[in-house]
């Protein structure tokens, strides 16, 4: 057995052993903190998970003449070039979800990070490639948001 | 040896899944920290997610909010959560029920006879001020931005909402209105101030808000969440013609990104794969209003990429199957029309 279907193998293991539920669409997270300390802390740990940033876009930029309001609203894309480039040789319906995005929204002392869970996209795919790279994007999505909250947490008691 | 590895890492792998309770049901706790503690925060205070208080907790029945958990309130913030397992939302009930120390209240599910016409006489009169003339709870948006107002104790409940709705069985409209809530600032309305057939009025009115939602349609059995067109032209007539035609109908055009811009370094990146962005400001200052996520799937755009053959494709995302993602009807409704002006777009740019 190869070592690439053996890591396939223990994904497909663990996830029908997995408790973790699956989130309804929107996978989100929500940290006590300004907007821009969350950004930081938000991209470096995409990026400690492999992933490039490929560009954060501001989303409030246009919209302030249109009276809307809020303190940060920014957007994350990053992805992994090899990644996007075995979906897009593959699977070219689904480069309108690439690079994968994560949505900041802040308001005051309150951020709240959210993205689109990866799953929504599984019951469209019966191919067991495809699941797996969603449930790979989903855990690693998950852990990128512990990681922001765990950080974060440290961030206050030491600014306390 | 490598394969040898293998077996060994694969067994041991084996070995502490199975040695896993799990036969033991899902963790309440787990799983509320899980999807619940973004927004009502770990101890359950509340924030984005309205506070879940041991005396609110008091005061409802397990099956409300184990509807409320299934259905969310859709058109704000919480979202229904219709892919967990039955044990899965017993679980995190149990959960919420052992660290409040509070019991489920029994609620009949017959509906209660009132007059919706006098009710709303007197929800006009006692109700308006907190709950809006629409039920929805202070004006339109989320809760997650400040599109509402946010100088209440609590932001104060959308009571049309048909989640809400659909949860909360008459009796315990009844209940609320007459006792009131006082952790969040809401008066009984039971003592001096409404008589029980005025309660059960306005129960009536509350109930008919049902009346005046709308369905989304639902998605057709083969719809795919995304659009595939092939162009009749080649890489550059087809870029160009993408932003003639956005331009026709009033998009203002980003500027361009590469699908690979970013992820590598710029000698590298495969230059016949575009994104091309757009935006109308204005219809999406009102989309962000009814939801202020709506940035996981933003900017809109056409991603026009050249296969090793030569054929060009245009790759749109289906705006019918990303809008239902948010559990928002109103949402639905506009990106149904604006899918509609995405077909009139692609037609243009392919014929």
């Amino acid at each position: 057995m190869s070592s690439r279907a053996f890591r396939a193998l223990s994904l497909i293991i663990l996830l029908l052993f997995s408790t973790t539920a699956a989130a309804d669409n929107m996978v989100m997270g929500r940290v006590s903190l300004r907007g821009e300390i969350v950004l930081e802390y938000l991209t470096s740990s995409i990026e400690e998970h492999g992933y490039a940033i490929a560009h954060i876009q501001l989303c409030d930029g246009g919209m302030t003449d249109f009276g809307y309001k809020s303190d940060l609203y920014r957007v994350v894309f990053f992805g992994k070039i090899d990644e996007v480039r075995k979906i897009s040789a593959r699977y070219p319906e689904l480069v309108a979800y690439l690079p994968l995005k994560i949505a900041v929204i802040a308001e005051k002392d309150e951020t709240l990070l959210t993205v689109l869970d990866p799953d929504a996209l599984a019951p469209f795919y019966r191919d067991r490639e495809l699941r797996i790279q969603f449930a790979r994007w989903k855990s690693d999505l998950m852990s990128i948001f512990e990681d922001v909250r765990r950080s974060t947490a440290g961030h206050r008691v030491a600014a306390d | 040896m490598p394969l040898l590895r293998s077996l060994l890492i694969g067994l041991a792998l084996m070995t502490a899944i199975v040695s896993r309770p799990v036969y033991a049901g899902p963790d309440g706790g787990e799983l509320y920290t899980e999807h619940c503690s973004a927004c009502h925060q770990l101890k359950g205070q509340g924030g984005i997610g309205l506070p879940l208080l041991n005396a609110k907790l008091a005061d409802v029945s397990d099956d409300y909010l184990r509807r409320t958990i299934r259905l969310g309130r859709p058109g704000r913030v919480m979202p229904g959560f219709m892919r967990m397992s039955d044990a899965q939302v017993n679980a995190i009930v149990r959960f919420l029920r052992e660290r409040s120390g509070t019991e489920s209240v029994a609620f009949s599910d017959q509906a209660i006879a009132g007059d919706p016409a006098r009710g709303q006489l007197l929800y006009t009169e006692h109700c308006v001020k907190c709950h809006a003339a629409d039920g929805s709870g202070e004006g339109e948006g989320t809760g997650v931005t400040q599109s509402r107002d946010r100088s209440f104790l609590v932001m104060p409940a959308s009571i049309s909402n048909p989640g809400f709705l659909a949860s909360a069985p008459d009796e315990m409209l009844r209940r609320v209105i007459a006792a009131g809530r006082k952790p969040s600032g809401m008066p009984a309305f039971g003592r001096d101030k409404l008589s029980e057939s005025e309660i059960d009025d306005v129960v009536a009115y509350v109930r008919s808000f049902e009346q005046q939602q709308g369905t989304a349609e639902g998605l057709d059995a083969d719809e795919r969440p995304t659009h595939v067109y092939e162009s009749p032209y080649d890489f550059d007539m087809t870029v160009e013609n993408v932003k003639a035609s956005l331009t026709g109908a009033n998009f203002r055009i980003f500027p361009d990104r590469l699908l690979e811009q970013g992820l590598i370094d710029e000698f590298s990146v495969n230059t016949r794969q575009i994104g091309v962005r757009f935006c109308n400001f204005n219809t999406l200052y009102g989309m962000l209003k009814i939801e202020p996520r709506l940035g996981v799937v933003l900017p809109c755009r056409i991603t026009i990429m050249e296969r090793e053959d030569g054929q060009v494709l245009l790759v749109v995302p289906n705006l019918r199957v990303v809008s239902r993602w948010f559990n928002n009807d109103e949402l639905v409704s506009l990106w149904d029309q604006m899918e509609e002006t995405f077909t009139e777009i692609i037609d243009e740019v392919t014929l």
